[in-house]
């Protein structure tokens, strides 16, 4: 077993981050290698679930469904409502425009529109297929869900940004899905096998890269590229050091939410990045009153 | 323990004066304040941020106005941070001014939210968790004010906002429904307008502003609508509610609907007192919901003085600088001569709106019969070349046409040019003295003297002398 510290491509100057103790195989270097080229290239792809298109094209072709269905489905996908709103946000449609939420993107430009976009989406894209890691990638979009729903009931809490917090929470860890699947494809055409220990690691290692270059590319709104990029170090944003300091704490109690971690509720709202929220006792405590809003919330909202 | 001699709570326009005066009174200080950042309300949710936007507000009116030589259209969702763009490099200059003059006075800056235990007693709730406790021989509190919230208005700062998150929604709507007819309400509205948002402004008055003369909150409503606003008087809002995916709807008491993508409650503040538990200090608050003092300063308790937003009107920061100044002094036995009753109000509308000493209706309640003066903007040479519209200064005076007992002045720069009147008032000049002294050409100024005049001309007696 090799150590693995870190990697730094000196050509493209990336320099990603993680936890020095971790161990590498040989096959698990490798893959990080080929992780490293992906983000440095920009060849990401964004993979779109197939089962949503089929929802939205039903939806499309039925006659009772209603604009606040098609939102509720689009929210429910941190991919397809990111490319939803990439091409809404596009010259072709809104020239300038700088649209965050769904809401606005639908009443802007129309429920069929939005359904066309978001199958042109699904359809023009190569589908994401991560054998052997649904599991993970179906956990990850439900902790990215969750991390919308308590962005939103945090930035409440602190009177910010509640429209874009859902966007930052949902999109924060998009990188991870496109970590998952760059993955999966490289061991399937070198026919090795990763473990999914080895695979943790990286998703951990990469995202941020990965999330990073995908924002980028939608041309996102600042608010939500500092947010993907910064939301684990939250200092060292430039411009939208509060949004990126929600969605770190909304993160963590989507975490626990999910029971991702063997951490209590109590015990995650110990950690200093609600005190840097400059959020008080009280109002911690007014915010784990709403868990049971965001458990309804996601199920509403459950693709 | 912490012992002080005086401790203030809130580190906005008033809590820091009055910081500030003690501690050069040579008195060991505290200053308490809850939030990260020094400066309150004022600072980083109120009159500093918006007056940011407003400036951006009226380049841009400017520019569309002046599509002859550019043509111009604000993009489409814009997003408010390219909007207060000057706002971070503002606030964080504010503050280095603040620290650096808490640090140079050798105030003691507390990071917490503060409790009354007792009388002399605070515990101090810092923000990861520990409690300190704080003592001190004099108290000023000027914790400033918070948004009222009416019962059936949901305020969820994401579709429906109070004048303290309205600046947080990312982009610029495309419509604005403003609830209220106050200070408050008419800067936003206006602003926004001038930015291009579709507002529609709700009160139950018929005229915004009421505490200022109709003619002149007539122009401002004149202003607002020539810029595409909607007014809506003498409505009562029953309901507000967003349906969930695009809309705010508004219903009011007539049966009025009106549907927009965003809501604005600026439903009036009241006295940010909800954690201090006042109480175990002896105190209570009034029938307005604020803390009642004397003349002062004192509350009801002899050690404990009041200052700024937290003691009601005026409501100015301005005012509330002087009141926290001189809530020291008094607390600390340092003789000051009486407060000037004359401040100044301004209303940082598009266009501003500013007035000093009497309305009209007030003058004629104190004095019985008045004269008055008024001056149109586009009667002044400087108004024509700046192409000032809706703009008016008006002068009230005694019935002989000499004392000055109000000025009222609507239009850009009021709020500059209320000074001119206000210093004529605190000389106790007669309203010759805006005939009689030689202001720069072209200016606004002159407005002063052709409402001057207009008094003269109405005078029984010498009305020919000018």
């Amino acid at each position: 077993m090799l150590v693995y510290t870190e990697w730094k491509r000196p050509e493209c100057g990336v320099l990603f981050v993680t936890s020095p103790e971790h161990n590498l195989s040989p096959i698990g270097l490798e893959v990080a290698d080929r992780l490293q080229t992906i983000v440095s290239e920009k060849k990401i792809d964004v993979p779109l679930l197939p089962d949503v298109a089929s929802r939205v094209l039903a939806m499309s072709n039925d006659p009772d469904s209603d604009a606040s269905q098609l939102a509720k489905l689009i929210q429910g996908d941190q991919a397809l409502a990111g490319h939803v709103m990439r091409i809404a946000n596009s010259a072709a449609y809104t020239p300038n425009a700088s649209m965050v939420s769904l809401q606005q993107a639908i009443a802007r430009l129309g429920m069929s529109l939005i359904s066309e976009i978001a199958l042109a989406a699904s359809l023009n894209t190569k589908l994401f297929k991560a054998p052997g890691f649904e599991k993970r990638t179906a956990e990850i979009w439900d902790h990215a869900l969750l991390t919308g729903l308590w962005g939103k009931e945090i930035a409440r809490l602190s009177k910010k940004n509640v429209e874009a917090s859902f966007l930052c929470g949902l999109l924060h860890s998009i990188g991870r899905p496109a970590t998952i699947h760059a993955i999966s494809e490289y061991v399937r055409k070198k026919e090795i096998k990763i473990t999914l220990e080895e695979v943790h690691v990286l998703e951990d290692c990469f995202h941020v890269l990965f999330g990073d270059v995908i924002v980028r590319k939608w041309e996102m709104p600042a608010i939500v590229q500092e947010s993907v990029q910064y939301y684990r170090d939250y200092n060292a944003a430039r411009t939208n050091r509060d949004q990126a300091m929600i969605i770190n704490a909304a993160a963590k109690m989507a975490s626990v939410t999910l029971g991702l971690v063997s951490d209590s509720l109590s015990e995650v709202l110990e950690d200093n990045v609600f005190a840097d929220l400059n959020l008080y006792k009280d109002e911690i405590e007014s915010l784990r009153l709403q868990e049971e809003k965001v458990k309804a919330g996601q199920e509403a909202m459950r693709v | 323990m912490n012992s002080f001699d005086v401790i203030v709570i809130g580190s906005g326009p008033a809590g820091q004066k009055a910081a500030v005066q003690a501690a050069k009174a040579g008195k060991r200080v505290a200053l308490i304040e809850r939030d990260q950042w020094l400066g309150g309300a004022c600072v980083h949710r109120g009159t500093i941020p918006s007056k940011t936007l407003r400036e951006n507000a009226l380049r841009v009116k400017k520019m569309r106005e002046n599509a002859a030589i550019c043509k111009f259209e604000l993009a489409e969702d814009t997003e408010m941070s390219t909007l207060i763009d000057r706002l971070n490099k503002v606030i964080k200059a504010h503050d280095g001014f603040m620290v650096n003059q808490i640090e140079r006075n050798n105030i003691v800056r507390v990071h917490g939210r503060a409790c009354f235990e007792s009388p002399t007693r605070l515990a101090v709730s810092k923000v990861r968790g520990e409690t300190e406790i704080y003592e001190a021989k004099s108290f000023v509190i000027a914790s400033g004010s918070i948004p009222r919230k009416p019962d059936n208005i949901p305020v969820d700062h994401e579709n429906i906002f109070d004048s303290d998150s309205i600046l947080s929604t990312l982009y610029l709507p495309p419509s604005l429904t403003v609830l209220g007819g106050g200070v408050i309400a008419s800067e936003y509205a206006s602003i926004f307008q001038a930015l291009g948002v579709k507002v529609t402004m709700i009160d139950r008055y018929p005229l915004p502003l009421g505490f200022m003369d109709a003619d002149l909150t007539e122009k401002f409503v004149h202003a607002f609508q020539a810029m595409g606003g909607t007014w809506m008087g003498e409505k009562v809002v029953k309901s507000v509610e967003w349906d969930g995916l695009s809309s705010v709807i508004t219903t009011c008491e007539d049966g009025t609907v009106v549907k927009s993508a965003k809501l604005l409650c600026a439903a009036g503040r009241v006295a940010n007192v909800a954690d201090l538990a006042i109480e175990k200090a002896g105190l209570s608050l009034n029938e307005t919901g604020n803390i009642s003092v004397n003349n002062l300063l004192q509350t009801e308790v002899p050690h404990i003085y009041a200052a700024g937003d937290v003691i009601g009107p005026p409501s100015l920061a301005s005012a509330s600088m002087e009141q926290g100044r001189r809530a020291s002094c008094n607390a600390l036995g340092i003789q000051v001569g009486p407060m000037s009753k004359m401040i100044p109000s301004g209303i940082y509308g598009i266009p501003e709106l500013s007035a000093v000493g009497l309305t009209e209706q007030q003058a004629r309640k104190e004095h019985g019969d008045v004269l008055i003066g008024r001056a149109k903007f586009e009667e002044i040479s400087r108004g024509q070349i700046s192409g000032i519209k809706d703009g008016m200064l008006k002068i009230i005076s005694d019935a002989k046409g000499e004392q000055v007992l109000g000025v009222q002045i609507v239009g850009e720069g009021a709020t500059e040019l209320i000074h001119i009147g206000q210093m004529a008032m605190l000389a106790d000049r007669p309203v010759d003295i805006f005939v009689e002294s030689i202001f720069n050409f072209p200016t606004l100024a002159e407005a002063y003297r052709v409402a001057a005049l207009a008094i003269i001309g109405q005078r029984s007696e010498h009305s020919e002398v000018y």
